[in-house]
């Protein structure tokens, strides 16, 4: 092949398009010293760094309903028999924040003047971002140097699952991280900026959702409950610095491990309400607009002080040490550098011709390193499995260039390009069929929550989708412009 | 390929789905009978039926091992090569894996730990069945969209059925476990072992010229095609199970078993279809426009090899 031809070929779309996507693949994944060390950008899943997972299921349900009664008046009975927190998510939906079976649900729907229409095991999607956000600032505020936490959704929108991953840490402290909760502290200023002690988190009995007050107005709040004996602690403590009688000079914080999260007079009702009596009912309000409601939804997670508001049970959970990530890390690049070598032996046997066999194992490669560069990009995780994924793309992408490559071989050697457009045009059509049935079959592991097997259809099925898209274009232009000397 | 001596066109279509319908029915048969006595068509691994697993390099032998777990619902230890044990539990309450775990930390502590919880592996379970039902299913529809011609459409879709369930059925037979890992093999078979279905067909109905050497044609491409894959897939199994990596070595045993089949399934059950799909159409409708081409050429063409 000449300069001239070498030139055209990289000016045709399809290879220029490979090239530019090769470089920026390389400049994702980014491979450098660091600290001596040769790392990458990529991320590896459990199996390849040390570190723990945790899958805890939600102690909840969302089931559907019917009434013939309001749904208020339906709800407050279910609630006074099911002695759990039930939140309306729908029009005909709600969320039971503790664990009960279909049967006892239906018994005590009927009971309530109701009926059960439907049943899953989970938490709406609000409060899965919830159970998140609490995880993720739990495990930031201690530092852990690497933390994932996902929620699980299935098709339906209903999380079942809640899936911890964190880098470095054992089983037991792992477990130990998620169930541990902060220390959340009401105090009262006193004079100036001096505070005094209130009542703990353990005299928190309750905590709502945000709620506007009055239902419908402009002002977000949390409502919480006390305990008796935190409600006699309030309103003693309230009495005793003054802070019922000059609200305004007497603020009150809320603290978070020492941090202030919120701070505000008493309102003056509730002031003259607590001279009087200790109130449990309380409601501290955020503010009104976006901002207020944001306010609010963090108040309810510093109310609750680390604590999930629905309980979770393990499910299942894993732990991989260092020194055996690291092994499996080093045999999957052996693995999959031995693949690469038979296909290649298997290539050469069945063509013999260097010009053929390097092209198509060059693209081969080319082919992964995209698909390692894209996984960079969007940050997905590599595991033992979509490893597995990746030597399989790297076995099948050679299936479609021999596709490729037989159909235009077809009755010796290679003929004008009219021909030959038509003959890549048969030849991308297989592929496009064959490539539709790999996404297709892949495409319930990709949406589905068996969350391991994630990574592998999603690395499959990007892998089929960059060889259709990018490469195998790219080598049609390729092995004609070798073959048409 | 020179080794390969199969001609695909030396038999008449009976004789080429004889061999793989004799196997299908065995392998149903294999199935039914292993779901009769234990529920499930395939074993199902840990990751279904809830317990732990624990992975370990220890020259401790299985009897030290077994005799230091002795407190625990112990199942199995696997040995692999260089002193790789495999460990399997049932299933255990909290406490005792709590205790355990602390147990394998403090002995073993470059141990790989996994558990899964008894429900949470049924509805693991649940979701496996039911993407390997939707994944089946979607390929069926691309494959009858693509082709719009019940006969060979179904042709592909039944020899995909085919290579699921003989596969499933040696894996019952050879003791690999349905788990996570395999069932994604399973799924990526779906999806893989059309491929040189599709091309047979694709050859067949799309282009011009004789039936037998478009099925040749077919052949030598396909086979080729799928001794690459094999070829990737036996490297990648033989270097995860000599290097003692977990996962891998099931994933690639199951896809090389499915792909072994799949060639049978291919240029048997799928090519001896399809040949008798295009004979019979041929004679029907050639007969009557062209009588000197079509019937004569394919007929002349078996005879003669």
């Amino acid at each position: 092949m000449n300069t001239k031809k070498l030139i055209d070929l990289l000016k045709t779309w399809q290879v220029a398009l490979l090239i530019i996507l090769l470089i920026a693949s390389v400049f994702l994944i980014y491979p450098h010293i660091e600290d001596e060390e040769f790392t990458t950008n990529l991320q590896y899943g459990l199996d390849l760094s040390d570190g723990t997972w945790l899958q805890m299921e939600f102690q909840a349900e969302v089931v559907g309903f019917e009434t013939e009664r309001t749904p208020g008046e339906f709800l407050t009975e279910l609630q006074k028999r099911l002695d759990a927190e039930i939140y309306l998510i729908d029009d005909d939906k709600v969320e039971i924040r503790k664990f009960f079976t279909r049967e006892q649900l239906e018994a005590t729907f009927s009971e309530s003047g109701g009926r059960l229409t439907s049943y899953e095991q989970g938490v709406s999607k609000e409060t899965a971002e919830q159970v998140k956000k609490i995880l993720e600032d739990k495990l930031n505020a201690l530092g852990t140097k690497d933390a994932k936490v996902n929620p699980l959704t299935g098709l339906s929108g209903i999380s079942q699952y809640v899936r911890v991953e964190l880098a470095g840490v054992s089983l037991s402290q792992a477990k130990e991280i998620v169930g541990k909760q902060g220390r959340f502290e009401i105090r009262v200023h006193t004079i100036g900026n001096a505070t005094e002690h209130i009542l703990y988190g353990d005299a928190i009995n309750t905590v709502g959702v945000p709620t506007q007050q009055p239902p419908g107005g402009s002002a977000w709040g949390v409502s919480f409950t006390l305990t008796e004996e935190g409600a006699a602690q309030f309103k003693d403590g309230v009495n005793q610095y003054g802070a019922t009688t000059a609200p305004d000079q007497h603020y009150l914080d809320m603290l978070l491990d020492g941090n202030v999260v919120y701070s505000a007079p008493l309102s003056t009702d509730l002031a003259a309400q607590l001279r009087v009596e200790p109130i449990r009912e309380l409601y501290a309000s955020t503010g009104s607009g976006e901002g207020g409601l944001s306010d609010a939804k963090n108040l309810e997670i510093h109310l609750r002080a680390g604590a999930l508001p629905v309980e979770v049970k393990v499910a299942g959970s894993g732990y991989v040490p260092a020194a055996l990530s690291d092994y499996f890390k080093t045999m999957a690049v052996v693995a999959f550098v031995v693949a690469a070598i038979a296909v290649g032996i298997v290539i050469y046997f069945r063509y013999r011709e260097p010009a053929i066999v390097l092209p198509m194992i060059g693209i081969n490669i080319s082919e992964i390193v995209i698909l390692l560069g894209i996984a960079a990009l969007i940050q997905q995780q590599l595991d033992l499995a979509a490893i597995a994924g990746l030597i399989a793309v790297l076995g099948t992408g050679v299936d479609q260039l021999v596709i490729i490559t037989d159909e235009i071989l077809h009755e010796g050697k290679v003929p004008s390009p009219n021909i030959y457009q038509k003959r890549l045009t048969r030849a991308v059509g297989i592929i496009m069929v064959s490539a539709a049935t790999v996404i297709i079959a892949m495409l319930p592991l990709a949406l589905m929550d068996l969350s391991t097997l994630r990574g592998f259809a999603i690395i499959t099925i990007l892998g089929v989708l960059i060889g259709v898209l990018i490469t195998r274009p790219a080598y049609g232009k390729i092995i004609m412009a070798i073959l048409s000397k | 390929m020179g080794f390969i001596n199969y001609d695909v066109n030396r038999y008449t279509p009976k004789q080429m789905v004889a061999i793989p319908l004799v196997l299908l029915i065995l392998s149903l048969a294999v199935l039914g009978y292993t779901m009769a006595t234990t529920g499930m068509p395939v074993t199902p691994g840990m990751d279904f039926s809830g317990g732990t697993a624990v992975t370990v390099f220890t020259p401790d032998s299985p009897d030290s091992l077994s005799a230091t777990f002795s407190g625990y619902p112990l199942i199995s230890i696997g040995e692999g090569v260089s002193d790789g044990k495999y460990i399997k539990f049932g299933p255990m309450d909290d406490d005792s894996l709590q205790s355990l775990a602390a147990l394998i930390n403090e002995r073993y502590p470059d141990a790989k730990i996994d558990q899964i919880g008894a429900s949470f592996g049924e509805t693991l379970q649940e979701q496996a069945a039911f993407a390997l039902v939707l994944s089946f299913i979607g390929m069926a529809i691309v494959v009858f969209l693509a082709f719009r011609t019940f006969v060979p459409a179904a042709a592909v879709v039944l020899s995909a059925f085919a290579d699921i369930a003989m596969t499933a059925a040696v894996m019952t037979i050879i003791g690999i476990e349905l788990t996570l890992p395999t069932t994604a093999a399973l799924l990526m078979l779906i999806g893989y072992s059309v491929d040189s279905d599709i091309l047979l067909t694709m050859r067949v109905l799309k282009r011009q010229g004789k039936l037998d050497e478009k099925l040749a044609g077919a052949f030598r491409t396909g086979i080729i095609m799928t001794t690459t894959t094999l070829a990737a897939v036996a490297a990648m199994w033989a270097v995860s199970y000599f290097g003692n990596i977990p996962v891998i070595p099931e994933i690639s045993a199951v896809l090389f078993i499915g792909l072994l089949i799949d060639m049978m399934n291919t240029w048997l059950t799928n090519a001896g279809i399809i040949k008798w799909y295009m004979i019979g159409k041929d004679g029907s409708v050639k007969d009557r426009v062209d009588t000197s081409k079509g019937k004569d050429g394919s007929v002349k063409g078996k005879g003669s090899k």
